[in-house]
């Protein structure tokens, strides 16, 4: 990539970020109701009109007697500095919160991610152009499994393995085995995603001369599907990733709730019902941040993959 | 103050979404629970051996001496957005850290705590409380009656307070201060019989001065207290941990025991999600729960220890908004009342583990309750069309709404989804939209998310025409917290039937400060006859607080005021 194609990427991804904070911002002020009766409201278990006597000093701490325009830009200036601002209901810098709780979320949708390549590629390689009951059954699998909404299939998941044949935890495990539930949770309508279009690919592509002449050698069937049509096929799925990863973030805000896990989905509900807008823009921020570097990584993947982009 | 809330919860639209998925996982869980039997049998074998033992809480108490040690793994429900407070969710936390004043024994009765006696004046405005003497709190300063006059500062403060404690008694406040180390007084501007039984509760538990003095943010997310157990960590949507204060001796006297409590510490999981909550306890990741869900309730009984509290106070009940049209008129309010069978509603959507309470002005459990109201507005459709057919709603529209001038007969009902109002809560609502059809109500129900339930969105007279809601209490005296006059010099936001009435305002604030306890009674019975005769509530159901205990942990129990979870008792049985 050369220096000004960096710099345009760059450019790009400070307007995602940029674009993120605003939006978030907006929405999170101009939601009906006061914040700063919320705030009082969430303290004391109440949900009445509070009296201005009582909301002035809640305006007064943070700001939200200023205008809009003028909370914006104080907004946007802290961002500036770096500063993400301090979470109204947890009392602690935006940055801290965040830092304390990314770790098991990296790690759920890694896996997660891990777990969707590996019953993708196993399925397409085992039932793809293998006769019409494997190939149906195959696909058929993939298409169920990429409708399957994660609430649905956390639930399921967890009330079969872990609650009934107790072969997991049924929560808050950070271990190994309390990985499992939840990254299949994520992986599974993932791995239905990729499998679809892998399986696609796969296919026009033992139909490439290359491949016959391949078979002519006398390679066998597996040799020919692993190391050379797979080489093509996965080039649309890893495209797919990019946009899975930060999708999988987003599904780990449910996920997460399912499983009582660790990580920024569960700050993500109660930041937003409490409307703590610091917080919920920089866990937003964060999200639009995985989306780019997610794509960055794609785009070099892609040079690996593919020995042609290299010199592109 | 009230409610079971849901800070952190899933927003209404995928509890909604949660509700029905449970249902279909639960269905598909049935297959495999009839699959999984034999080896769900296996490891339950000590489960098996107690089945039939019935619920309470004797059950698991006496037989063996208590054991040192252990933690304990509690699964809660929800996280509240700090430690002190004015909310229920939490005063639970709180019965950890901190001693109140006094406690309330099941009835009404007043314990000894921190305050070893107290007495009145004769004209019941001047308090004086005689402390325990030697009570330290865990940073080592003295629990003496200047930290607990400081407390009523902070609590009474307009800038710092807790709006749960003005609510009790800021009407009634004058001062406090020590008057020598173990000697408090606290000076009324009226009489208030309901103080001590105000005082039992979490909200008053008395925090350590440092704190108070370190500003807003220590006191929500670390607070420091006197009582049994010690915060060690905040772990954010995960769990609270508290390690035993090893100094503890001021325990209530209605304790089980006095001393430092026997197990370790606690470790306190936020599970929000009640078919994780349940299967933390059946596969030993939890040793006991709270709020068991309804549907299993009948196999908890069998498997496990259970207790329920059924919560004074307000029950939950629909505020009808009596300041605009269909429900100023006090006909049409009684009329819905009429219209729906509540009693028969709230048996089916709880799995009959929840009372009806059709009493609206208080729960069944409040000292002072009037039973004589609990069959008020029975079912009787009949009555409800004749009533709404007198009081001009006699037409009626295409959709086989009733009408009058033009204007369809429509009831907005606003509830906050989430842990408010659980799943079974909106089976009810949508059985009362149903019946109230019948009788040509058009009830239009609205979800509301917890950011806007909290937020005020529906709290003003022209957002709402009904709502649910309850505020738990351990005394008659919540009726004034909830019915005292909305006015414009002294606004009232709990009433939320904007319900005006000098006579009602009047008889429960001398009920309030009469000296007599008979005559209490009597007002008390008075102002609740008032509020169900004007129909400006109708009552559902109570509100229910339950724990599942594991038999292994013995001695766990709930407090009477607000039924706080009791730990510092509690011991795992060799």
């Amino acid at each position: 990539m050369s220096a000004r194609g960096v710099a345009v990427r760059l450019l790009g991804a400070i307007g995602v970020l940029w674009a993120a904070a605003t939006f978030t911002f907006f929405v999170q002020t101009l939601l009906p109701g006061d914040r700063a009766t919320l705030i009082l409201n969430q303290e004391s278990g109440q949900t009445i009109k509070r009296t201005a006597s009582e909301l002035a000093p809640i305006n007064a701490k943070y700001g939200f007697d200023d205008s809009i325009v003028g909370q914006y830009l104080h907004y946007l200036g802290g961002l500036a500095r770096g500063d993400l601002g301090s979470s109204y209901q947890l009392h602690e810098p935006v940055a801290r919160i965040i830092g304390d709780q990314i770790g098991p979320t990296i790690v759920l949708t890694v896996t997660a991610l891990l777990f969707a390549w590996a019953i993708s590629l196993v399925l397409t390689i085992a039932t793809a152009k293998r006769g019409r009951v494997r190939s149906t059954l195959g696909s058929g699998f993939e298409t169920i499994a990429a409708g399957l909404p994660h609430y649905w299939l956390g639930v399921v998941l967890l009330v079969v393995f872990a609650i009934d044949l107790k072969w997991f935890p049924v929560e808050g495990e950070t271990s190994l085995s309390g990985l499992v539930l939840p990254a299949l949770t994520l992986g599974i309508p993932l791995a239905g995603f990729i499998g679809q279009v892998t399986r696609d690919e796969f296919e026009k592509v033992l139909d490439q001369p290359f491949v016959t002449s391949a078979r002519a050698r006398g390679m066998g069937d597996l040799g020919v599907r692993t190391r050379h049509a797979l080489r093509h096929a996965v080039l649309p799925g890893i495209t797919l990733s990019g946009w899975a990863l930060g999708a999988l973030f987003s599904g780990a805000v449910i996920v997460e709730s399912v499983f009582a896990r660790p990580g920024i989905g569960q700050v993500l509900v109660s930041a937003a019902n409490a409307r703590d807008i610091p917080l919920v823009s920089g866990v937003v921020m964060l999200l639009a941040f995985v989306y780019v570097v997610a794509n960055l990584l794609v785009d070099l993947a892609y040079t690996v993959v593919d020995p042609r982009m290299r010199t592109a | 103050m009230s409610l079971e809330h849901p800070a952190p919860s899933p927003p209404a639209d995928t509890t909604r979404g949660r509700a029905r998925l449970v249902g279909l996982a639960a269905a598909l869980a049935i297959a495999s629970t009839l699959s999984a039997c034999g080896g769900g049998g296996a490891s339950g074998g000590s489960d098996s051996a107690s089945a039939g033992t019935a619920a309470g809480s004797g059950a698991a108490s006496g037989s063996a001496t208590p054991v040192r040690g252990g933690t304990i793994r509690y699964g809660h429900e929800q996280e509240p957005p700090c430690l002190t407070g004015g909310w229920v969710q939490e005063a639970y936390i709180d019965r950890q850290l901190l001693d109140s004043l006094v406690a309330q024994e099941k009835g009404g009765k007043i314990v000894p705590w921190l305050a070893t006696s107290w007495k009145v004046s004769k004209d019941q405005r001047t308090w004086t409380f005689t402390l325990k003497p030697g009570i330290r709190f865990t940073d080592g300063t003295p629990l003496d009656a200047a930290a607990v006059a400081k407390n009523f500062s902070y609590w009474l403060d307009p800038r710092t307070g807790n709006s749960t404690v003005q609510s009790y008694i800021g009407g009634y406040y004058a001062s406090s201060r020590a008057l020598d180390a173990t000697t408090l007084q606290l000076d009324l501007k009226k009489p208030y019989s309901p103080l001590l039984s105000s005082l039992s509760q979490a909200y008053f538990g008395i925090v350590s001065p440092q704190t108070l003095a370190s500003g807003a943010d220590a006191v929500c997310t670390a607070p420091v207290g006197s009582g049994p157990f010690i915060l060690q960590k905040w772990n954010r949507g995960q769990n609270l941990t508290f390690v035993r204060n090893p100094s503890y001796d001021s325990a209530p006297a209605n304790a089980k025991h006095q001393g430092p409590a026997y197990v370790d510490g606690i470790v306190w999981k936020f599970l929000g999600d009640q078919t994780v909550r349940y299967g933390s306890l059946t596969n030993h990741q939890s040793d006991v729960i709270y709020d068991v869900p309804t549907v299993d309730w009948q196999e908890a009984k069998a498997r496990f220890e259970v207790q329920q509290y059924i919560t004074p106070g307000t029950p939950v009940r629909l505020s009808l908004n009596t300041s605009r049209a269909p429900f100023d008129d006090v006909a049409v309010r009684r009329a819905f009342a009429y219209a729906t069978d509540r009693a028969n509603g709230v048996k089916s959507a709880f799995n009959g583990v929840i009372p009806y309470n059709g009493n609206g002005a208080l729960s069944q459990s409040t000292p002072d309750y009037d039973a004589s109201l609990a069959n008020a507005y029975a079912y009787d459709p009949g009555r409800a069309n004749s009533l709404l057919d007198a009081a001009g709603w006699s037409a009626k529209d295409g959709a086989g709404y009733r009408t009058k001038n033009g204007r369809e007969l429509t009831v907005k009902l606003v509830y906050p989804a989430g842990s408010v109002i659980t799943s079974e809560g909106v089976t009810l609502l949508q059985n009362i939209q149903q019946q109230a059809k019948q009788v040509g109500f058009h009830v239009d129900l609205v979800p509301a998310t917890p950011s806007e339930t909290f937020s005020g969105r529906y709290s003003t007279p022209d957002s709402y025409d009904a709502q649910p809601w309850y505020w738990t209490s351990p005394n008659a005296g919540v009726l004034y917290i909830v019915w005292r006059q909305n006015l414009k010099d002294s606004p009232n936001g709990n009433n939320e039937s904007f319900y005006n009435n000098p006579e009602l305002d009047r008889t429960i604030a001398a009920a309030n400060s009469t000296l007599d306890p008979a005559k209490q009674k009597q007002l008390y019975a008075r102002a609740q006859q008032i509020i169900v005769a004007e129909a400006a509530v109708v009552g559902l159901y109570t509100q229910t607080t339950s724990l599942a205990i594991d038999r292994r942990l013995r001695d766990v129990w709930l407090e009477d005021s607000q039924g706080e979870p009791v730990f510092s008792d509690a011991y795992f049985a060799r």
